[in-house]
């Protein structure tokens, strides 16, 4: 396939690897709870990966992102009370929250930068007070889905693994495509592009619909794990603030980056959440602040740093190809996050 | 980043970073395994931070309380297992939080394996958990939510020990009309109903409509409002009390949002012939905050100190022993007889198995409870229904029941002066 | 509802309209001088807090006089920040997301330190003072909101003077219309931002001590606060201390008023319909998003411009 990553088979191998170990992992009967902590992790990872899509590859960062998760999770528990099938659910998730991401980018997408990331912490705000007042989705006190049959954790499982894979594989395409190189143009230089035939404006539109679709998918399957859902959770800043954090901290722009952030993250918040329950904050504003002043590339620029070091091969020339965008290009001269 | 050597340095602080933080996920992951071996496993999961911080405490109290005196005694006799034995709790604190709430009841019927939950203090973290006792098959007890939504379900693990929210409103109201009957408040006043954005606020005013639609003519509900649970302003929402000329203000409030309102309330210069925050009223930590401002403030409650039977005033002085001072509200006495409750089923069951025990719940009587009607049962959809005591704040820090009759230890006060 | 109504409703409108310009005025320095868009003002707000609360609690002094001293404080506090945190972030003349993230790291790191030393309950500080209100006839306004609101007011003219006066405020507003002529001119940049983010960091935590007399307090407080502050920003423009009283201004009177007037609504025939009040929170969202996208340069801007074409 044009544009695959070549350099290193290790780079296809490696993961596809995990992910055997991780579709044979019940053989082993892990506890109940393991099984919960990937689950998660699997959905984190998701919308890590979407978020990146349009703050890594397209530079606009959103703090907005919970809006998608909650539509996600609403449409696909309306729908499963309603006796649809999980799969027509998570889809109809997806649909809903890419809608939306239409209705939200129109105006704001003209805004540039901060200014776009404030716009967005008040639009998640207001869909978060809304959601509180409507009476049909339970309002503040919450939505709970009821479901026949008896609760099998492996389906939930596998379905998230499934999502997951889904999220990374239409990552690789994308940073591998004309699209995306036209997403990475926008980032580095909005006009620039546009002088160059790019449309910014119907680009950043189309990645925040891929976005929001996996993101709105992902809020679906939780909903049908969770059985209750209420919009102080899933439409929180908080949960905007959790998902734009993960790829941040694990390497904004590269697909491993956003999937290492997620992998992290997700352990992370379900370990800590039962021993440690305060210091989560501080260990994500401190790993914030060290990599935004002395590594923007997050930890996954790190380690390929430590990787250089170690191998003592030679510095690319800080080409833009495909292989780089998944695995980290380093600090293009010029580039700001 | 201009040499090597900074470089390595920051390389190696934030490798150490992603190393503990990786081993604090694995370290306590690793530790765990807690299958109870000799021992009769109980969850409680109780918020002892954030919003509900002060009556989880108390909830958790009365539980501990429940657990020392069995424990005391040799624990819990199990005919299957043809001895005694001592009951283990396993504690989480989900910090008011209901998806963490939710979470950790999954985490102690999962990987803990216990053979009970009790928890939910308040419906908001009820609710959330209420999701997990059908899946994992393992009964849960709450002794802090009392929203019908959480027993209207169909469930068959849920129990809970407190009486309907609603059957509060109807109380509530049908107080405020033998007022009217006797004479103390004019007929035909009007009602501002402000209440919490919750099931439980929900609850509350339905109780409530549904008194007033019952006896035309007594009252008229002029406002009816909802607030978010947690919120530092409310003078928008007073403004609009004020401005509906409303002789009576009912709220449903939990403890924070009642002294946060209370305040602004006093700020604003308001005034009502009746004052009622729901289920709250006579906390020490009201008392304290606003002094006189809480004074004749009415409450509905499951439980109050005040009540004359005996095992209440054992359980007084038994935590008075063991806490170094009274129960403050209703908070502990709920959550100690729902362990009571749940120590005698099993013990009925005779057996660990999760559905034995909650067969033994279902048609469970714990005699001698603490609460109003000396007895203890769980109707058919799992929550209990016996009657509530309204109890209004004194001047001088003092608290009177008010109804019913029967039970009262002094006259209400209305309107207030 | 009757014209005592109205007047109560103005007059809470102005007092909160004061609060709200004193916290929003810390963030409009910052970004105005730096084109940082800090959104650390939350922690700082929380930290003003409960530093007038532990100075009160442990001291009894009074609350005024915490909230006078958390001004030098917070000023040789924001200094240290700028020192240590903010003078590596590059240097631009329209706001960068670095500076955003970093700001919001920073402020997730003070958000949990406030958690770890203070708990998640909520503090208020109570004084004899709290419950009790001035009226007259019908209006009735609590006193504390009184002092808060002359508290305030004196502060605002207080940077008023600086700002208009000073070498220090004219070095500022020479920055902020345009950071490279000002350069030029011989206006050191480095120290001038230095003072800056130290002047705004005082003022954050001086508002948010008059905070903590208002409301009670957790450690993620500033949250609210900080999207007004922001939407105050955007609606008084960047060049006065004027600009940022107006915006508190209309946004106090948006949120005070659009709960409690009747708007008209079509529901088998004209009625008139109230927003419930739990809705007020959406108000100060939709402004923002309103005024972020119609007002790049504020209402004064919008005014300025009308009467530079006439």
């Amino acid at each position: 396939m044009r544009g695959f990553p070549t350099g290193g088979r290790l780079k296809v191998i490696l993961p596809c690897l995990v992910l055997l170990v991780l579709a044979l992992l019940p053989l082993a009967e892990p506890s109940p709870n393991m099984v919960k902590v990937i689950f998660i992790t699997a959905l984190w990872t998701t919308t890590s990966l979407a978020w990146n899509l349009l703050g890594g590859f397209a530079g606009q960062v959103s703090f907005g992102f919970a809006v998608f998760y909650g539509l996600g999770a609403y449409t696909a528990a309306l729908m499963i009370n309603e006796g649809a099938t999980p799969w027509i659910a998570f889809l109809a998730a997806g649909a809903v929250a890419a809608i939306a991401s239409f209705l939200i980018g129109l105006p704001t997408f003209r805004l540039r930068g901060p200014y776009f990331a404030i716009a967005t912490i008040g639009v998640n705000e207001a869909f978060r007070v809304v959601m509180n007042n409507v009476d049909f989705t339970g309002g503040a006190s919450g939505y709970r889905v009821t479901e026949a049959g008896p609760f099998r954790q492996l389906e939930h499982y596998y379905t998230a693994l499934t999502l997951v894979t889904l999220a990374v594989v239409v990552s690789s395409l994308i940073a591998s495509s004309k699209f995306g190189l036209a997403l990475r143009a926008i980032k580095q230089d909005q006009d620039a592009a546009a002088a160059v035939g790019v449309n910014p404006y119907l680009g950043k539109l189309w990645v925040h619909a891929i976005a929001a679709a996996l993101t709105g998918m992902a809020g679906g399957v939780f909903a049908r794990y969770a059985l209750f859902i209420y919009p102080g959770g899933v439409f929180s800043f908080q949960t905007s603030i959790s998902i734009l954090l993960m790829p941040v901290i694990g390497g904004i722009g590269t697909v491993w980056g956003a999937v290492f952030g997620g992998i992290i993250f997700g352990v992370v918040e379900e370990q800590l959440v039962a021993k440690f329950p305060n210091i989560h904050l501080l260990l994500y504003g401190l790993l914030l602040m060290l990599i935004i002043l002395f590594e923007p590339d997050g930890l996954m620029g790190l380690l390929r740093r430590a990787a250089k070091l170690f191998r003592r091969r030679r510095e690319d020339s800080g080409s833009s190809n495909p292989d780089q965008v998944l695995w980290g290009s380093g600090r293009a001269a010029g580039r700001e996050l | 980043m201009k040499n090597l050597s900074q470089l390595r340095a920051a390389l190696c602080r934030l490798v150490a970073l992603v190393i503990v933080t990786g081993a604090l996920g694995v370290v306590p992951a690793a530790a765990q395994g807690a299958s109870s071996g000799d021992a009769i496993t109980v969850g409680v999961v109780m918020p002892i931070t954030g919003r509900e911080a002060k009556p989880g405490q108390y909830q958790k109290e009365g539980i501990e309380l429940a657990i020392k005196q069995i424990n005391d005694a040799g624990g819990i006799m199990v005919k299957d297992k043809g001895k005694k034995l001592l009951i283990k709790e396993v504690f989480y604190d989900d910090g008011s939080d209901s998806a963490k709430s939710a979470a950790l009841a999954e985490r102690v019927m999962s990987s803990d394996n216990a053979t009970a939950v009790i928890g939910g203090y308040s419906t908001a973290l009820g609710e959330a958990e209420s999701v997990m006792p059908d899946r994992y098959q393992t009964p849960w007890l709450t002794a802090g939510a009392a929203a019908t939504s959480i027993f209207s379900r169909g469930y068959k693990y849920t129990f809970g020990v407190l009486s309907p929210i609603k059957l509060l409103g109807v109380t509530t109201a049908e107080f405020l009309g033998s007022l009217v009957d006797q004479g103390k408040l004019k007929k035909g006043l009007k009602i501002a109903l402000v209440v919490e954005n919750t099931d439980h606020g929900v609850d509350y005013v339905n109780g409530i409509q549904e008194w007033i639609k019952a006896h035309p003519g007594y009252f008229e509900v002029v406002l009816s409002e909802k607030f978010e649970l947690g919120g530092t302003d409310f003078s928008g929402l007073l403004q609009k009390v004020k401005t509906s000329r409303a002789d009576i203000f009912l709220s449903d409030a939990h403890l924070q949002d009642y002294i946060t309102m209370q305040r602004q309330y006093l700020q604003a210069g308001l005034h009502h012939q009746v004052i009622s925050y729901g289920a709250r009223g006579p906390e020490s930590d009201a008392r304290k905050a606003l002094g006189a401002g809480t004074d004749y403030i009415l409450a509905a409650l499951w439980w109050s100190d005040k009540l004359p039977y005996a095992q209440a005033q054992k359980f007084i002085t038994d935590y008075k022993a063991m806490y170094n001072r009274g129960p403050d509200s209703w908070y502990a006495a709920t959550a100690y007889d729902a362990m009571r409750i749940l120590a005698q089923s099993i013990e009925a069951a005779g057996t660990l198995k999760k559905d034995k025990i909650r067969d033994q719940l279902a048609k469970a009587q714990l005699k001698g409870s603490l609460l109003p009607g000396q007895v203890l049962s769980f109707g058919p959809n799992g929550q209990a229904g016996y009657p509530f005591l309204v109890v209004q704040n004194k001047p001088g820090d003092k608290t009177d029941i008010v109804y019913p009759k029967d039970a009262a230890t002094g006259a209400a006060v209305a309107p207030i002066p | 509802m009757t014209a005592v109504d109205y007047i109560n409703l103005l007059i809470s409108s102005l007092l909160l309209a004061g609060i709200y310009a004193a916290m929003a005025v810390g963030m409009t320095v910052i970004y105005g001088v730096m084109k940082i868009v800090n959104l650390a003002h939350a922690g700082f707000l929380m930290l003003g807090a409960y530093f007038a609360y532990e100075l009160f609690d442990r001291f009894h002094l009074h609350p005024m006089l915490c909230a006078a001293l958390a001004l030098p404080v917070f000023f040789v506090f924001g200094m240290a920040v700028h020192w240590l945190l903010v003078r590596w972030l590059p240097k631009s003349d329209t706001p960068t997301l670095a500076s955003l993230l970093l700001m919001f790291g920073f402020w997730q790191v003070l958000q949990n330190i406030g958690n770890l030393v203070w708990g998640t309950q909520a503090y208020s500080i109570l004084t004899p003072l709290t419950i009790s209100s001035v009226r007259w006839g019908e209006i009735s306004v609590p006193k504390v909101s009184l002092v808060v609101f002359a508290a305030a007011a004196a502060s605002l003219v207080l940077l008023r003077f600086v700002f208009n006066y000073s070498w220090f405020g004219r070095s500022m507003r020479s920055l902020i219309q345009n950071p490279y002529a000002a350069q030029i001119v011989g206006v050191d940049d480095r120290r001038t931002a230095m003072l800056s983010f130290g002047l705004g960091t005082a003022f954050a935590g001086f508002a948010g001590a008059l905070l903590a007399t208002l409301f009670p307090f957790t450690p993620d407080f500033g949250a609210s606060f900080q999207l007004r502050a922001f939407v105050i920003i955007v609606l008084g423009g960047l060049e006065s201390v004027s600009g940022v009283a107006l915006g508190a201004l209309i946004l106090a009177l948006l949120e005070t008023f659009s709960i409690n007037l009747p708007f008209p609504w079509y529901s088998h025939g004209w009625t008139k319909v109230y927003l419930p009040a739990s809705y007020q929170p959406a108000v100060s969202f939709v402004l923002l998003v309103v005024a972020l996208l119609v007002l790049p340069r504020g209402v004064a801007g919008l005014l300025e411009r009308k009467w530079r074409t006439a």
